[in-house]
């Protein structure tokens, strides 16, 4: 046992040297332990990884959110109200004159305009957010535009549904930066974007970029200026742990104080634990997958249908979900407009599925084939399905591939089957709806919307879907979407599975953490410790 | 004199020549391996929403446009100026990158391999000498299982231990957070930097969080180190001189360490320099484990990025690193055995 003495009497060495207890964070320092490595920009414009995102919401604020509890309500934050013109077409926001950015400089419309701007200007990859309302580089100076310091206009290039378009002034991509000083570091005509990139920040919200080392830790520090309620803490930083396991302990042992990569076991074993709070919340995430038309066999509709039977939806949510998913079977979330209506009308039904298999007269056995990504819990789910296929005669070819083939692959559509998820990017139905369900004529490779990438013809759901966009009443536009997910869910080739539900664990003294719907929405602005 | 200089002269210009043949080659190969994988990195850094605009503009940026040859010719020579590229990632230089992220493996497996050459070495030594007896059947399971036990399962059940049951240790990451950022960087070696500041502090704790990790690196070394150790030393004491020595009434001691050691030290330096370059590479798996800011993650993480810049730094890195590592123990070998001293490589 000599080197078992030998580590012991190392281990009590250093134990006896480094007397400071090693538990307990700083009381105005909020640790979040994370995977923070694939952020690589925080500059509001461009930003669209998942942790990215959520480090910039605490940075940046929109002209207006909404309410978690009740997202058709609309709440004013940079803006202080809006009309909307007659012809559907012009917003005119009025700024809130009380709010100002971290640098004390007041928030105006001509900040709104430059930020609105920006993703257009510089063609990037969120652009598309923006540009789906007709916005070009050329036009969008007269189309995003400040008519005063406290007068905003956003003219959009037909009529929408209002709410649509202020959901999406709500997302991400609507954050408003200083344009007073992003302007100074302008170089090159970049808009300040390196600057804003990784090592500055220039927001109204709660906190502020203090010191960001790359796939490490970020640190946010209060906003000295915050215009609204300041936040309990003085630094908000996220630490990169990628594993699991290792968050839930330094969770327990008290060296950080939010754990946001918790898997469904770490949640079983930390259940008991009195020092711990477990959050619960909405998530807006569906776990599909999407049947490729273009194959001979699934380009039957009974083969179709059969499939969406031989899926164990329960059995997976239970033992593989184990809590952090629920079974949902439309394209629209529950939460959204048009969400929560619990239309499930499949469950593994292996008769069912072999009686629309032989009506459908195709060949039995066939092979599909599909990649599946690396991680949990997509290969879990693609075994799960693979088997309970078989059982009616289609063999599910599986390849395991990294995450950046898998993106590939989907981009591509030459695959019989693939299985993903798909987050909304702004919190309204028509994120989903559109891409789930329009067909665009003259689009160069078919890939802009997935109805086309799966090669499917949606047919009236197409206009149906286009006209709901457009619908001033709220209540006709909620019964707009109802319908058509139900008729999507009957005819679609997409497998609709699950909805996630959102849990972070933190430590009990934590107070004020509100989660958004999304894991990048999750809001720290009102944090405190007891 | 002056042929010897020239000897000398012309040694260090063929071994200038074989180093330069090795890393290119290296380079070569990394370059290559990356561009055929299936990764776009293109795709990588616009997401999979981005317009085609958005799309062909990083294409274009990236130079992925142009031939092959084209595009490794434009790397090689940038790195002839000392520019290995910018990690999309991190948006910083990649030799930037590597000096940040390499002292932090360096510092970890150092203390790892002396760790395991203290203690491995030793164990070995005693296994062959009490061939077959309970020292060496003790020994053996205790490096069998270093061996063969997964390193994040030992990584995972030491944190279980030391770091939460007993508190021994401290956990995750490199400092607690209170200490972040409060340590010049001066050399890069937390331990060595926090000293030059004066912040003891400071120091002990990077200690406490540093223990776990080295002691894992240390046993994972130790277990190869005592096994080759053993096999070398068994090697040696079955020989004839060793019969001899015994014969003329050396002591044990003198017996094995003057005697045998001595010869087995040859092999066990090539054995020692491979597991510091092993240690050196990072481990992935310790690294995530512990949240360690080291090289291994880094090269892991640009991978799946197909962030190839950072990937090929990184690999150049080690591949250099390796290297050095071989020729000094050329050097090492060449004052330990009399007899290599008067050839030429």
């Amino acid at each position: 046992m000599r080197l078992f003495k030998a580590l012991a009497g190392v281990a009590l060495g250093v134990a006896l040297f480094t007397s400071s207890p090693y538990a307990a964070t700083p009381k105005d320092t909020l640790v979040v332990a994370d995977a923070i490595d694939d952020v690589i920009t925080l500059d509001p414009g461009e930003v669209s990884e998942v942790a990215g995102v959520l480090i910039s919401q605490q940075i940046y604020q929109p002209l207006v959110t909404f309410d978690i509890n009740d997202p058709t309500k609309i709440i004013p934050v940079l803006a202080k109200s809006w009309t909307v013109s007659d012809d559907g077409k012009t917003f005119t926001f009025k700024m809130n004159r009380d709010a100002k950015f971290a640098s004390g400089n007041p928030v105006t419309a001509h900040d709104a305009e430059f930020s609105l701007q920006r993703p257009v200007l510089l063609n990037t990859r969120i652009s598309f957010i923006l540009t789906q309302f007709g916005f070009t580089k050329d036009n969008v100076k007269d189309k995003i535009k400040a008519l005063d310091d406290d007068t905003l206009q956003f003219t959009v290039d037909q009529q929408y549904a209002p709410s649509f378009v202020l959901y999406v002034l709500s997302s991400y991509t609507g954050g408003i930066v200083d344009s007073k000083l992003v302007k100074e570091h302008d170089v090159n005509g970049d808009l300040g974007n390196a600057w804003l990139k990784q090592a500055n920040s220039a927001g109204s919200g709660p906190y502020m970029l203090t010191k960001w080392e790359p796939k490490q830790s970020i640190l946010l520090s209060r906003n000295p200026n915050f215009w609204q309620t300041a936040p309990g803490i003085s630094k908000l930083f996220f630490q990169q742990m990628p594993e699991s396991a290792t968050e839930r302990l330094a969770l327990e042992k008290g060296d950080i104080d939010v754990a946001n990569k918790l898997g469904p076991d770490d949640f079983a074993a930390i259940a008991g634990n009195k020092d711990i709070n477990v959050l619960q919340g909405n998530d807006t995430t569906l776990y599909y997958f999407g049947l490729n038309l273009r194959n001979e066999n699934l380009k039957n509709p009974k083969v179709v249908q059969a499939i969406k039977y031989l899926v164990d939806y329960q059995g997976m949510a239970d033992t593989i979900g184990k809590g952090t998913m629920k079974v949902h079977q439309t394209m629209i979330p529950d939460g959204f407009l048009g969400g929560g209506i619990d239309y499930t009308p499949y469950k593994l039904d292996l008769d069912k599925a072999k009686s629309l298999l032989a009506e459908s007269g195709v060949k039995l056995p066939f092979t599909l084939d599909t990649v599946v990504w690396n991680v949990p819990p997509y290969t879990e789910f693609a075994q799960a399905v693979q088997s309970t296929l078989a059982q009616a005669g289609i063999n599910l070819n599986l390849e395991v591939v990294d995450g950046g083939q898998w993106l590939d692959k989907y981009r591509k559509h030459d695959l019989d089957v693939w299985m993903g998820l798909w987050g909304p990017d702004y919190p309204d139905p028509n994120s989903n709806v559109k891409t789930f369900t329009v067909n665009i004529p003259g689009d160069p490779d078919g890939t802009s919307d997935l109805a086309d990438r799966f090669g499917w013809n949606s047919g009236p759901l197409s206009d149906q879907a286009l006209a709901a966009v457009k619908e001033q009443d709220v209540e006709k536009r909620r019964q707009m979407y109802v319908d058509l997910e139900k008729a999507h869910a009957d005819a679609s080739p997409f497998v609709y599975m699950f909805q996630g539900t959102r849990k972070v664990a933190t430590r009990a003294n934590v107070k004020g953490l509100v989660l958004g719907f999304t894991y990048s929405d999750d809001r720290y602005g009102g944090v405190s410790k007891e | 004199m002056t042929s010897r200089a020239l000897r000398i002269a012309t040694g260090v210009g063929s071994w200038l020549v074989t180093v330069a043949i090795t890393l290119v080659g290296l380079a070569a190969l990394t370059f290559f391996i990356g561009r055929v994988i299936p990764i776009d990195p293109a795709l990588k850094i616009v997401g999979d929403k981005a317009t085609h605009e958005a799309y062909q503009k990083v294409f274009l940026e990236l130079g992925l446009d142009q031939p092959l040859y084209v595009q490794f010719w434009r790397y090689i020579a940038g790195i002839l100026r000392g520019d290995f590229g910018i990690s999309f990632q991190t948006t910083r230089p990649v030799l930037q990158d590597l000096l940040t992220f390499f002292p932090a493996t360096l510092e970890l497996s150092t203390i790892g391999l002396v760790l395991g050459v203290v203690l491995g070495v030793p164990m070995g030594v005693a296994s062959a000498y009490w061939h077959e007896k309970w020292p060496d059947h003790l020994i053996r399971v205790v490096s069998l299982v270093g061996y063969s036990v997964p390193v994040f399962w030992l990584s995972l059940v030491g944190l279980f231990v030391f770091y939460y049951k007993l508190g021994w240790v401290a956990g995750p990451g490199q400092l607690d957070v209170f200490y972040n950022g409060v340590v010049t960087r001066v050399t890069g070696f937390i331990l060595v930097d926090s000293l030059l500041g004066g912040q003891t502090d400071v120091f002990w704790n990077a200690v406490g969080h540093m223990t776990l990790p080295a002691i894992l690196l240390g046993y994972y070394s130790l277990a190869y180190i005592a096994r080759m150790t053993r096999s070398v030393m068994l090697d040696e004491l079955s020989r004839e001189y060793i019969l001899a020595a015994r014969l003329k009434g050396a002591s044990e001691l003198r017996v094995v360490a003057n005697h045998a050691l001595r010869n087995a030290a040859i092999p066990l330096v090539t054995i020692i320099a491979l597991s510091y370059g092993g240690l050196l590479e990072g481990s992935v798996l310790v690294e995530t484990i512990f949240s360690w800011p080291g090289i291994g993650n880094y090269i892991y993480q640009s991978l799946f990025a197909a962030d190839m810049n950072a990937v090929l730094g990184g690999t150049l890195l080690v591949g250099a690193v390796y290297v050095l590592i071989n020729t000094l123990s050329d050097v090492l070998y060449r004052t330990l055995d009399p007899r290599s001293r008067g050839q030429r490589t």
